[in-house]
């Protein structure tokens, strides 16, 4: 190809199909998930462990729960199990990605960045799925509480890992350095699994920390996914819904618009 | 339309570091030409890597503009993207996939076909005799191996631009031949090739012109002909002697040039043009000497890249 012809293609580069998309999303993805293709019995015990544990202790310390009370520890243990590895885990790897030059090779490829923040998305919702559903599983044959198995119950899953993932994506593409992302991730994390309404209820929280966690993907997680189990898809649960929704795209789109990986 | 497939500009990079502005490059200006291989030849730091890094649109000069086929990359950085292959380093991104997977998904990320990435990814392995490790995951793979994986994701796709930044590093000296006869069989079928490189010995062999950069300024861009002419003009033997006579032969061989002592038994011997013929005599005829080996070497592109550093060097001194 000569420099005229090299010119032409610059300036009419080859049209953006959703085939060309799709093979492009589908292969980052694959290069994604390798990475946790030799560890994921790693990946899953990270995720599991600290909520798992952290249910077994509320078992022994809270006498004679409600089943609101249970299904609260339950959901917000899911939720817990969610942060680790959507905020942390993932906040952490793309840090690592970012400052080990990976991002020299992904944007020496003519590929769009939004394809490789959605197959980062896809390799936290694949680390997370699991060790949410084995969450549910163990806390509802601890607790032995009657949870509802609404339909809406994978697309609360979906949205809540979608809105923190999006989080801990960010993290990552703005990090400075690997040492600071992981102090920030693990803060955050602590603050918005403790301080906000995750384990706890709003209004066991001071008022101002409860303005705060309005501000937290978190807050309408928990509360979309403790209703779902208590009573299945409500009016409330929508409205959670469509704020995670809100949360998913503004971080896709920040990613996507302000984190330069070429110039 | 521009003849050129690069255009820099009076190129600078100026950044932070700490409370101190550290220039990276300083008021570059070069062209690239289709179908030719430049070397870009400098020390650690020198600003070779900050240089290519503009070149691919990965970095917004702080002052000038780089040009490619006559359009501000700056403006197309994706679209340069699909014209131009960068080798930047060893493919760590690539680790935990196969050997096959890692040069097909990029050739396929390139904008190939499933059908011709596989295939050309399995003629890449069978022409780096590596047919074998194409199941074996990158990172069970020893340092030289996993380089030339990463040349392979340069090499696949047969992009019109390929960039090299210290592609022989690691290699044994039959790899490294090999990847310079790939560059240049890649360049005979008509790619532009610009390549980083320490190793100015090796490259000399391949690189139609060299640019030597230092302190992130370009000290000199031309034909490697032309810049050994520019050099010295006198003509140099390398003489191996016999151990414990290497003061006599320092003796012996002054009245012809400049002797050099190189290591502990070889001698340079520096001469004149018009002497070369006497020089060449004595150390042919004489018997007295142990002279165990003699060669006449031309200037390398290795004295050319010394000379311009060391009078860059000299300059800054005065100045």
């Amino acid at each position: 190809m000569n420099t005229a012809q090299m010119q032409m293609r610059l300036k009419q580069p080859k049209p953006f199909g959703a085939s060309r998309l799709w093979t492009e999303l589908s292969i980052l993805f694959r290069i994604q998930f390798a990475l946790i293709r030799d560890s994921w019995v790693i990946v899953l015990l990270l995720a599991t462990m600290f909520p798992l544990t952290t249910i077994l202790f509320m078992r022994f310390f809270v006498a004679d729960p409600t089943p609101e009370m249970m299904v609260q520890i339950i959901a917000g243990n899911m939720i817990f199990g969610v942060i680790i590895m959507g905020l942390n885990s993932i906040g952490q790897e793309i840090s690592m990605q970012k400052h080990q030059g990976h991002f020299t090779f992904y944007a020496s490829l003519p590929i769009l960045k939004l394809n490789f923040v959605a197959a980062n998305l896809l390799r936290g919702l694949m680390s997370t799925v699991p060790s949410f559903v084995l969450l549910g599983v163990i806390g509802y044959w601890i607790y032995g509480v009657n949870l509802q198995l609404s339909w809406a119950l994978p697309f609360v899953m979906l949205l809540s890992l979608t809105s923190i993932v999006g989080l801990g994506v960010c993290i990552g593409f703005w990090s400075p350095n690997q040492q600071l992302t992981s102090m920030l991730a693990q803060l955050l994390m602590m603050v918005v699994t403790f301080l906000s309404p995750v384990m706890v209820e709003m209004n066991q929280l001071p008022k101002m920390l409860q303005w705060l966690s309005y501000l937290f993907p978190t807050t309408y997680a928990a509360d979309a996914l403790r209703t779902v189990l208590l009573h299945g898809w409500t009016n409330g649960v929508m409205l959670d819904c469509a704020m995670m929704l809100l949360y998913s795209c503004l971080t896709i789109f920040i990613v996507n618009r302000l984190v330069s990986w070429r110039v | 339309m521009s003849e050129f497939v690069y255009e820099v500009k009076d190129v600078s990079q100026v950044y932070k570091k700490g409370k101190t502005m550290v220039t990276a490059n300083d008021r570059i200006s070069l062209s690239i030409r289709e179908g030719e291989i430049l070397g870009v030849l400098g020390p650690n730091g020198a600003g070779k890597s900050t240089l290519i890094k503009q070149l691919v649109g990965q970095l917004k000069p702080t002052k000038g503009q780089v040009l490619f086929c006559g359009e501000d990359i700056i403006k197309h950085t994706r679209s340069a993207a699909s014209l131009v292959a960068y080798y930047a380093q060893e493919p760590h991104v690539l680790s935990a996939l196969k050997v096959h997977e890692a040069l097909a998904f990029t050739g396929r990320l390139r904008g190939m076909a499933t059908r011709d990435a596989e295939k050309q990814a399995k003629e890449l392995l069978e022409q780096f005799d590596m047919a074998d490790w194409g199941g074996k995951q990158l990172k069970q793979l020893s340092g030289g191996q996993k380089r030339m994986v990463g040349i392979g994701t340069a090499l696949i796709g047969h992009s019109p631009v390929l960039i090299f930044d210290e592609p022989t590093n690691e290699l044994d000296p039959k790899k490294r031949r090999l990847v310079w006869q790939l560059i240049q069989e890649r360049n005979r079928e008509g790619a532009t090739v610009i390549l980083v490189t320490h190793n100015v010995l090796e490259a000399e062999q391949v690189v139609d012109r060299a640019a030597v950069i230092n302190h992130g300024r370009l000290l000199a861009i031309d034909h490697v002909s032309t810049l050994k002419q520019k050099v010295d003009q006198r003509l140099k033997f390398e003489l191996t002697i016999g151990s414990g006579r290497r003061a006599e032969a320092v003796a012996a061989l002054q009245p012809f040039g400049i002797v050099q002592e190189s290591a502990e038994n070889r001698l340079q011997l520096l001469v004149e043009k018009q002497q070369a013929s006497r020089a060449l005599a004595f150390i042919v005829e004489q018997e007295e000497l142990p002279i165990l080996e003699y060669a006449l070497m031309p200037p390398s592109l290795e004295d050319v890249y010394f000379h311009i550093d060391h009078a860059a060097r000299k300059e800054a001194l005065i100045s």
